[in-house]
């Protein structure tokens, strides 16, 4: 039977290397994917979701059990975005966030997702993904992770204020503003 | 009578976390308001996209990534190492320099400070109120928009206040 989490964490809290592996192993496509879309960033995803396993290995003593390990591990991360993405605030500005697909920092391109509607259904999600993605990046920190944690992650309102380290009225007010900024953002668009 | 939207709570309704008293009770406002209903919709097709955009985020090599990891890993555990190894030579002295700094610092302040409150006015603080309020304060145009900000989380609309136009009203009350 496979371990828990919260049974990884204290195996990690006494420097079990092996449940490290595993729990890496069982949460770094989550955790590198939540961190690429609150950054924008692939190489910038690749480096906070390392730190956030860093912190874990480093900090699995002070988890209490009083929250579930993802809640407790999405706080880690998703402060690790936010405070990357204060540091490169300024540089933000000067240079605008280039995505995997071009140069032009314009041109928000993925690879075509895999869809089973057709070319032309796969042709209308790539073009709301472009348009949506740079939208994003002009949400507050707080609202694009409350945002991203509750659609991506499945986080109730509850977990995502206590991911953000807010109440749960604060946390549906940050999901609330976001998804009504993108709309508006995509309107005038 | 004022009529509160409940706007914060069409994403919990539409994702099922609202207990049934909630639920009843946006029911029965999104059957009475078109408006709501139009958000509900707009915020029911906007969710359904932003959970398309974590599927389209390419994957690394997961090896390369992981030996990534094991390699900062090993380097943060020997920085921490060789910093720890320095405390007990260096460690104890120059934390006390560093108080006896912090101390004569302090005495500083507080010399300074009595020094300086001997001579100082007395400030009628009626007289400043009101010339506070006579003075031109161009922010509190758009107080209703702080009141509604967190401040964490809205510096950019902070930082652009002074652009914000008389019609960017942010109350969520309408009258009915």
């Amino acid at each position: 039977m496979e371990p828990s989490d919260e049974e990884l964490c204290k195996r990690i809290a006494a420097r079990d290397a092996d449940a490290f592996e595993l729990m890496v192993d069982r949460h770094q496509a989550r955790a590198y994917r939540l961190a690429s879309s609150i950054l924008g960033n692939e190489a910038d995803a690749r480096d906070v979701s390392q730190d956030a396993f860093i912190r874990l290995y480093e900090s699995a003593g002070g988890f209490d059990g009083r929250s579930r390990f993802s809640t407790w591990f999405y706080r880690i991360l998703v402060n690790l975005c936010i405070d990357h993405q204060r540091r490169n605030r300024w540089w933000r500005r000067l240079a605008p966030l280039k995505t995997p697909g071009g140069d032009d920092p314009d041109e928000h391109a993925f690879d075509p997702p895999s869809s089973e509607a057709g070319p032309e259904g796969e042709a209308m999600l790539k073009q709301s993904i472009r348009r949506l993605r740079p939208a994003l990046d002009k949400l507050s920190p707080q609202q694009r992770a409350a945002v991203l944690l509750q659609t991506q992650e499945g986080f109730t309102s509850r977990e995502i204020g206590e991911v953000l380290k807010c109440s749960e009225a604060t946390a549906r007010v940050h999901v609330h503003r976001g998804i009504a900024q993108l709309r508006k953002l995509l309107q005038n668009d | 009578m004022a009529t509160i939207h409940p706007e914060t709570e069409i994403v919990p309704y539409l994702r099922g976390e609202l207990s049934a008293d909630e639920r009843a009770r946006v029911v029965a406002h999104l059957e009475g308001c078109a408006q709501c209903r139009a958000t509900a919709d707009a915020s029911s097709a906007m969710l359904s996209n932003l959970a398309s955009v974590i599927d389209d985020v390419r994957d690394p090599d997961w090896r390369t990534y992981r030996a990534e990891l094991r390699r900062k890993l090993r380097d943060a555990g020997e920085s921490r190492g060789r910093v720890s190894a320095r405390w007990p030579v260096f460690g104890w002295p120059s934390m006390a320099m560093g108080a006896a700094a912090v101390a004569v610092l302090a005495i500083a302040i507080v010399m300074h400070r009595g020094a300086a409150s001997a001579p100082a006015p007395e400030v009628d603080q009626l007289e400043l109120q009101q010339e506070l309020s006579s003075t031109d304060v161009g922010l509190l145009a758009n107080y209703h928009v702080v009141e509604h900000l967190d401040l964490l989380e809205n510096y950019d609309v902070i930082e652009h206040l002074d652009e914000l136009g008389p019609g960017d009203n942010r109350n969520h009350e309408t009258s009915s």
